[in-house]
């Protein structure tokens, strides 16, 4: 098969092969979680338990009205002792319910449902019911996807199996192990869309596993038109614009969303996870992710609780070098946050968890630009990075604006290729902000 | 917990090997057949001259940025590369201090004083030849045969000199090849074995460093290649030898080396087409029409002017959506 690709992109060492081969471990039982409300992208929700009150494994502990919420269930059955604001790993404090675990083992799932016999507004309903977020990242509420505007019609799923992030390889072995739940996930999320076609787009890092998704595609799919469709394997590949373009040969329009162009993309991960909650009637409480790093002595890739701290999994489940350490990720090294400490929880959005040595973590001064032009052959979105940081630096936001600063999706590529180590992407982060409340606050005086 | 060590930075946490001083050793390992060879030709005047500058401009740059309370970049070896241009572009007999002068004056007053590092708007070189060109025209212009002595009583012309001064390229031939032979002039021309600057001549050199450059992806095809084409081109439009323009004088150096400078060179790929066509077009305007028998290092000047209108032709950005056109702005004046 011919692989595709997009322009531009750069390639990170990949250092996957510790954790590739390595099945997938469970940790069924963990003493307490801390649990964010808020997860999600979109509007925020409130808890609906209290401090004191016993819950179950897949009660629903935080809820709100409104299109773009998301509901939070409890991971395991016990007691809430706090309601506090504690560090989520987007490295900002938010409110969190702890629970502590009782032992009761209580479990309040679901009760099963036929996604491919119940109605369409049900079976959306059945995701948002379980708490499905995009499991990649962004954290974008998945039953918002699957709920286009009349106007936009959708002709294509995509599911994001790219993995192009180094270390990571979680999404890697849930297609190895359950190339089914994704088929099946695809597959049910084609019916809801009314869509004909379905693409699983993989790495060719990730070949090895065609055989095993093809016969899972014929086990599992109910008939699904679904392709497998192989991609070069470089960094941003998994970015959900560059997916589009590589296995659709289109673009989203600037300012734009994938359904712009008839595309719906969701991640191994939330294909899973939607399976899970038709076929168990399980809300998305579990959350795998890839353990890995120099300073990590036991790379691996597990299953948790969702609020697990990582801190709890250690000695026991994970080891760690701390002379070593030098950086905490959680997520991968191109867009993933590095952290204070790790006493902070996995998430449904925690794709790993890194323990980075002195060799791995390099920090570097800023040097001079010397327009050596690598930034922009590297700029998955063909921006100009090293215009865009001349524009920002002189405050000048009504340029950086029209040379693109908000079609940045923050990749990262160009920083990782700067040989003066320039803090692009940092910079457009900010700048972004800078644009954004600019903008708004001349909205605000245009109003008056 | 023990967390004070941890490292807190924005991602991402993973880098290129790349770095500045790679890049400028890069250039220089790329200069270094034509630097040698020139070496070869013209022996220890040359050698000198290219140590002269090299040096002058390392100090020169180190004493400016102390003078100046800035931070010391001399590791990152752009200053070497800037005093082995303006060496590699001069003549082997050019007195030393007039080398130095020519370094300090490209470092200082084309490179520092806008900022170092990547905010020089002209190329450094060009710009400290430039300057010696017009403060010592006849030093600058004092061309030697190879392999020779380089004395008044052995001065000789470029090649472009005697066309310029109405010779043919069978007498160049006859100069440098000993033969009026077209093919055998232009293979000695590629070779380099001919009057001219320590490093424009060996047109064979300065390929095996383009090529190495391009290997490593310091510099791309487009903007040399947009130059010597269009020279090519324009040329044979103004009725002159196209291969013998390409093949003498200093433009492949020039294309090479020159327009390809980072920081006075566009950043765009239709930018850096544009530029290096309009330096081609410019070198051979000035060749046939100037007074000067070269015309590269104004060509490529000149074209440093416009690279920041250049950049403004950027690619179109991922999922561009063009504006939406005004809707009839005639009426609106008419209130």
């Amino acid at each position: 098969m011919a692989t595709k690709t997009f322009k531009g992109g750069a390639h990170p060492p990949e250092r996957k092969h510790r954790t590739e081969a390595l099945p997938i471990e469970y940790v069924g039982t963990v003493k307490q979680v801390v649990v964010p409300v808020n997860q999600h992208f979109g509007a925020p929700i409130q808890p609906l338990v209290k401090v004191g009150d016993q819950v179950k494994r897949g009660q629903k502990i935080a809820d709100a009205d409104g299109r773009m919420t998301v509901p939070v269930h409890a991971p395991i059955a016990g007691i809430v002792k706090k309601i506090e604001p504690r560090l989520q790993s987007n490295n900002l404090e938010g409110s969190a319910i702890v629970i502590e675990a009782d032992g009761s083992g209580g479990v309040d799932f679901m009760p099963p449902l036929d996604g491919f016999s119940c109605g369409k507004d049900e079976a959306l309903a059945r995701i948002r019911e379980a708490g499905i977020i995009g499991m990649g990242g962004a954290g974008f509420p998945a039953h918002v996807k699957l709920a286009p505007p009349p106007n936009k019609p959708i002709t294509v799923v995509i599911a994001n199996a790219a993995e192009c992030e180094p270390y990571l390889t979680i999404d890697e072995r849930v297609m190895a192990e359950t190339p089914g739940d994704l088929v099946e996930g695809m597959a049910i999320t084609m019916r809801i869309l009314g869509v004909g076609r379905g693409v699983i787009g993989l790495e060719d890092n990730k070949a090895h596993l065609m055989d095993a998704l093809e016969a899972a595609v014929k086990d599992y799919g109910r008939g699904a038109a679904i392709e497998l469709q192989l991609l070069k394997t470089k960094y941003p590949q998994g970015g959900e614009k560059m997916l589009i373009t590589a296995i659709t040969g289109k673009e989203v329009p600037s300012g734009g969303l994938p359904m712009d162009v008839g595309c719906v993309v969701q991640n191994v991960g939330t294909f899973k996870a939607i399976a899970e909650a038709f076929r168990e009637g399980k809300p998305l409480i579990d959350r795998g992710f890839t353990v890995s790093g120099g300073a990590c002595k036991s790379p691996k890739n597990l299953v948790v609780p969702v609020g697990t701290l990582v801190s709890d999994l250690i000695p026991d489940t994970i080891q760690i070098d701390e002379d070593a350490l030098r950086r905490v990720i959680y997520g991968g090294p191109m867009m993933g946050p590095s952290l204070p400490n790790w006493a902070v929880p996995v998430q449904k959005n925690t794709s790993g968890v890194l323990f980075l040595n002195a060799s791995e973590s390099k920090v570097y001064a800023e040097g001079p630009c010397l327009r050596c032009g690598r930034c922009m052959n590297a700029c998955s979105c063909r921006l100009s990075p090293a215009l865009l940081n001349v524009a920002i630096k002189a405050d000048d936001f009504d340029q950086a604006e029209a040379i693109g600063l908000l079609d940045c999706i923050e990749c990262g590529t160009c920083s990782f290729v700067c040989p003066s180590h320039i803090q692009l992407v940092q910079r457009f982060r900010v700048g972004k902000q800078l644009l954004r409340a600019k903008k708004q606050k001349e909205a605000a005086r245009a109003g008056k | 917990m023990p967390a004070n060590k941890l490292l807190l930075s924005s991602s991402p946490n993973a880098f290129t090997g790349a770095d500045s001083r790679k890049i400028m050793l890069a250039v220089i390992i790329a200069l270094l057949p034509t630097t040698v060879y020139g070496v070869v030709l013209y022996g220890l005047p040359a050698l000198l001259v290219i140590l002269t500058s090299v040096i002058s401009a390392v100090l020169a740059e180190a004493g400016f940025r102390a003078l100046t309370k800035q931070d010391s970049r001399v590791g990152d070896l752009s200053a070497v590369v800037t005093g082995l241009l303006v060496a590699l572009i001069a003549p082997p007999s050019l007195p030393l201090w007039m080398a130095a002068l020519g370094s300090i004056a490209a470092i200082i007053f084309a490179k520092e004083f806008f900022g170092g590092l990547g905010a020089n708007p002209f190329n450094p070189a060009l710009i400290g030849r430039a300057i010696l060109l017009m403060s010592f025209p006849a030093a600058m212009t004092t061309w030697h045969a190879p392999f020779g002595a380089l004395t008044d009583a052995t001065a000789g012309a470029t090649p472009l000199n005697i066309v310029k001064m109405g010779g043919t390229i069978a007498d160049v031939g006859m100069g440098i090849a000993g033969s009026s032979d077209y093919g055998a002039t232009l293979w000695t021309l590629f070779i380099g074995n001919r009057a001219g600057s320590i490093g424009e001549g060996s047109i064979l050199l300065i390929l095996v460093g383009f090529a190495f450059l391009l290997a490593l992806r310091v510099v791309r095809l487009i903007t040399p290649l947009a130059m010597v084409g269009t020279a090519f081109v324009l040329s044979w439009v103004l009725g002159m030898d196209p291969l013998f323009g390409i093949l003498s004088g200093g433009l492949v150096f020039g294309a090479v080396f020159m327009a390809t400078d980072y920081a006075s060179s566009p950043i765009t790929p239709l930018g850096k087409l544009i530029f290096g066509a309009g330096a081609g077009a410019l070198t051979v305007v000035i060749r046939k029409f100037g007074g000067f028998p070269e015309g590269v290092t104004y060509g490529i000047l000149i074209m440093n002017a416009l690279a920041p209108f250049l950049d403004k032709l950027r690619v179109k950005k991922y999922g561009f959506v063009p504006p939406a056109k005004p809707v009839v702005a005639a009426k609106e004046g008419a209130k």
